[in-house]
């Protein structure tokens, strides 16, 4: 990880005209980037794209940067902005990730249950509104602080939390829900 | 239907991120193994807790991405003008815009319409076509010039001034 100072330092040679430091700066952030853009676009090309372009918009506009604040927030950001702004020109209907099919083995009945609530959480994860979905899959990301989640949403801390505690509450109301429909099917 | 007030429900969420005091934890516990209610809502957060906790990873992207960006970079530099240049061309085209109008209210192009002669290139023995001429009215020529001129300027503020505005200002999270 790369020390604020030594971002600086960075940031000056890139203004300076060294260019090819900014590859560094890529590097190292390139997973938090695209991270933020997928469980936007919930689509890897997309988020590629998005990300990339990212990575340019603030590349031009470097010399704005206001060091006072963190380059990482700053960065992820315009990538929250841009990721946006990809959703809203594709018009697509926002699929969870958390969809993705879950596989199946041998296992004992215990584990199976236990993943079958799983699959139904996620399921849930349906439910709730964009925000909210964002807001919490970001939270239990352990790379980003809760001040970088709030600060890239462009909310305030509390406002955060609430989000975050409602959406907990809501998915475990839709997975007692759901629980509650599959025994009755049974 | 027993429901939990919001009390609670938050008290069973600090529960779960670990912070509730010695005190507090030890009441829920107590709590939580008489009430079959409170137990059942405790196991439903878990089941959430979990599965979000499984999702939390950094995601990566392909291996070329650093790569991409950086040619990114350069296809950007050269595809765009710099802002100096789009301003100089914007002021060209409001000039050239505001010499056509004063010719225009100086009354340059009143001139009755003056006819294109065009003559018969064939006049021959065989061929005898009659020499022909075009209406040209130079005010409507202007005024299409002026027309275009101005699309031409407004799309140059959009790319000059305004856009990197916009941009700035959704870079800036503003």
């Amino acid at each position: 990880m790369i020390t604020p100072q030594e971002e600086y330092s960075l940031i000056d040679k890139i203004l300076a005209g060294d260019r090819q430091q900014y590859s560094i700066l890529v590097d190292g952030y390139k997973s938090y980037a695209f991270t933020i853009a997928f469980k936007i676009l919930g689509n890897r090309p997309e988020a590629e794209e998005a990300a990339q372009d990212a990575f340019i918009k603030a590349f031009q506009y470097l010399k704005n940067f206001n060091r006072q604040a963190k380059f990482s927030t700053w960065l992820y950001r315009i990538v929250f902005n841009t990721a946006i702004s990809y959703k809203r020109k594709s018009k697509q209907t926002f699929q969870s990730i958390e969809n993705t099919i879950i596989e199946y083995s041998d296992r004992a009945d215990k584990q199976m249950e236990r993943d079958d609530k799983q699959l139904y959480v996620g399921k849930a994860m349906d439910s709730l509104n964009e925000a909210d979905r964002l807001a919490i899959q970001l939270f239990y990301i352990k790379e980003f602080s809760m001040e970088e989640v709030a600060e890239t949403m462009g909310q305030t801390m509390n406002t955060l939390k609430v989000r975050i505690h409602r959406a907990r509450l809501r998915l475990a109301d839709e997975l007692k829900k759901i629980l509650k429909e599959e025994a009755l099917t049974l | 239907m027993n429901k939990l007030s919001q009390e609670k429900e938050e008290l069973l969420l600090r529960y779960l991120d670990s912070e509730l005091d010695k005190d507090e934890r030890h009441q829920l516990e107590t709590e939580l193994q008489t009430s079959e209610v409170l137990q059942n809502r405790l196991d439903e957060l878990k089941a959430v807790n979990l599965f979000l906790l499984q999702k939390a990873s950094l995601e990566s992207p392909s291996k070329n991405f650093t790569q991409k960006v950086m040619s990114g970079l350069d296809a950007k530099l050269t595809s765009s003008f710099s802002p100096r240049q789009g301003l100089l061309l914007l002021l060209g085209t409001i000039v050239a815009s505001g010499i056509a109008l004063a010719l225009l209210s100086a009354g340059v192009f009143d001139a009755p319409t003056v006819p294109l002669v065009v003559d018969a290139p064939l006049k021959n023995n065989w061929f005898n076509f009659p020499s022909f001429s075009i209406p040209f009215n130079g005010k409507i020529l202007i005024n299409g010039i002026l027309i275009l001129n101005l699309g031409l300027a407004l799309i140059l503020l959009d790319r000059t001034i305004l856009k990197p505005i916009f941009q700035k200002r959704v870079s800036a999270g503003l």
